[in-house]
């Protein structure tokens, strides 16, 4: 028998390696957008529940944000209110703002005569009449002490022990409290997140799973034929990103919606207690993060349960 | 020079089944042979040992001059593209095109597209199937599918293509014409080991024979003494 010596595939056939690599990659993404867009109810199934899943925590995380931002500025305001007592005459009250002044842990001290403080309570309480009544104006002195420092109970304390003072408003307690909610707040976000992150990969992993279930056969055939796990790997991974990417995608067009829905409301709601507080949602830079977070999340989830899968069909290592 | 040769391999199953025993033989570059046997003699496992689907228990396999015991991990993926392999039930891709089906050994090579496209339509033409690229595997018949399925196999001219059963679905005339289609392999460098128990198939064929039985090698028959 003549056995003509035919040349095995040319080494020029094989491109170079990152070509082969970027085809490969360019073919797996589209396989797998192909897959995304045959199965749309299914697809959408799944990017609803991890849309849903996400935007929780992210909702919660941005009205803590929220809160913090305006808590910030109300922590800012460390005024110390001293009412002096009834019988410390105006120049009396002049000189102790003075030496208050004085003080290096004082930044500034304003007087708030008991005429303007009666000014100011009729016009805001609408019991103009009732306090014509009395005869008398009952309101004493207040010197409001900006704190300069971080000790204000000291400085407190210190006012205190005035002994034209009669009364020290300092609202430390109250500061300490709301830091404190403040923090379990923030504590729960990031627990709710971890939570419902996990929740999220393993809808991702679930999806991943049962279409590796529907593809067992052709996983199969390609395994014989030589197929690396990459290869096998790439379409599914790609499945996730594609998941990650739209769940992200809804989560922000929640949060958006519900940012939109709630202006108005907390515009009219802040106006009515004389703030300008308004809603603040996430920036570009917050939203793009947020993207490639849910885009890993989907990659993670679809990289264990293939890896999972390929190590189960390897063949006998014995 | 082998192609492929089993040195005293054995294989033994974990619930105790002792599939091959001893087993030694050598397949020569260009060469085409015809393993036979009952069911259950080892034909399957002997394809497995090949294919590396399956590790022996005992004895050497060389592709070539590769150890394969010694072709571990991501090295099986790339062992498995120097093996064409023929299945009985050809395991087509049903979602895709014939055309995309005979070009996936090649796309696992990293071989360019324009070039890929080129030799598929060249061995569908050889296979003559040059008109149902665009077909899919349901709309094609069986000795078809078959062909598909060698195709497939030699696309990337391995040095050794298996055949695992291949005419087994298909009536004798077309069984005849699939084994025309191996019978060309070797003049175009491609050696071929086909299991099969279809003996008046061999006979006829006049090719060297292992007769496999309880996993033993019981003989080696040639195409002479076949002949007589």
């Amino acid at each position: 028998m003549t056995r003509a010596t035919h040349a095995r595939p040319a080494v020029a056939d094989t491109p170079s390696r990152p070509r082969v690599w970027l085809d490969q990659h360019l073919h797996s993404l589209a396989f797998s957008l192909g897959r995304v867009l045959r199965k749309p109810w299914a697809t959408l199934l799944t990017v609803a529940v991890m849309g849903l899943a996400l935007a929780l925590p992210l909702g919660l995380s941005i009205v803590m944000d929220n809160l913090r931002h305006f808590t910030g500025s109300v922590q800012q305001s460390r005024e110390i209110g001293v009412f002096l007592k009834m019988d410390v005459a105006a120049d009396a009250a002049a000189t102790l703002a003075g030496r208050l002044r004085a003080r290096a842990d004082v930044a500034a001290v304003e007087i708030r005569t008991p005429e303007q403080a009666l000014a100011g309570f009729r016009q805001g309480s609408g019991l103009g009449e009732a306090i014509d009544a009395l005869g008398q104006n009952p309101l004493p002195t207040l010197l409001v002490v900006v704190p300069q420092g971080t000790d204000d109970a000291a400085l407190a304390g210190a006012l205190e022990a005035l002994p034209e003072a009669d009364l020290v408003q300092h609202d430390a307690l109250w500061r300490r409290r709301l830091d404190a909610w403040l923090g379990f707040g923030q504590r729960v976000v990031q627990v709710l997140s971890v939570l419902l992150g996990l929740g999220a990969l393993l809808v991702v992993g679930n999806t991943v799973r049962l279409d590796i279930q529907s593809r067992r056969e052709e996983i199969g055939v390609l395994q014989l034929l030589g197929a690396s796990d990459g290869f096998i790997r790439r379409p599914f991974l790609y499945l996730g990103v594609w998941y990650g990417l739209g769940a992200g995608l809804l989560a922000l067009g929640l949060i958006g919606a519900a940012g939109l829905a709630l202006r108005d409301p907390l515009a009219a709601l802040s106006a009515s207690y004389g703030s300008a507080f308004a809603l603040k949602g996430l920036d570009a830079l917050h939203s793009g993060v947020v993207l490639v977070g849910t885009i890993l999340l989907g990659w993670l989830g679809a990289w264990t349960v293939t890896g999972h899968f390929l190590r189960q069909t390897r063949p006998t290592e014995t | 020079m082998s192609v492929l040769r089993f040195d005293s391999v054995s294989k033994q199953y974990p619930g105790g089944h002792q599939a091959l025993v001893d087993v030694s033989f050598e397949v020569a570059e260009g060469e085409m042979l015809f393993v036979t046997g009952h069911s259950g003699a080892g034909k399957s496992t002997l394809l497995r040992l090949i294919h590396l689907s399956e590790r022996p228990t005992r004895g050497t396999v060389l592709l070539g001059d590769r150890n394969l015991q010694r072709v571990r991990g991501g090295k099986v993926a790339l062992h498995r593209r120097q093996v064409g392999v023929v299945y009985q039930d050809h395991r087509l891709l049903t979602d895709r095109s014939i055309g995309e089906n005979v070009a996936l050994p090649l796309i696992l090579r990293g071989t360019r597209r324009a070039e890929i496209g080129k030799r598929v339509r060249s061995v569908l033409e050889r296979m003559g199937l040059g008109h149902r690229e665009k077909a899919l595997p349901s709309q094609l018949s069986a000795g078809e599918q078959q062909r598909v399925g060698i195709a497939r196999a030699i696309i990337a001219q391995p040095p050794l293509l298996v055949a695992d059963e291949p005419t087994g679905n298909l009536d004798p005339t077309l069984a005849a014409e699939i084994m025309e289609l191996f019978a060309g392999l070797p003049e175009r460098g491609t050696s071929v080991l086909v299991v099969s128990h279809d003996l008046p198939l061999l006979r006829r064929m006049r090719k060297r024979v292992l007769v496999l039985d309880h996993g033993r090698l019981v003989d080696d028959i040639s195409p002479q003494d076949l002949a007589e």
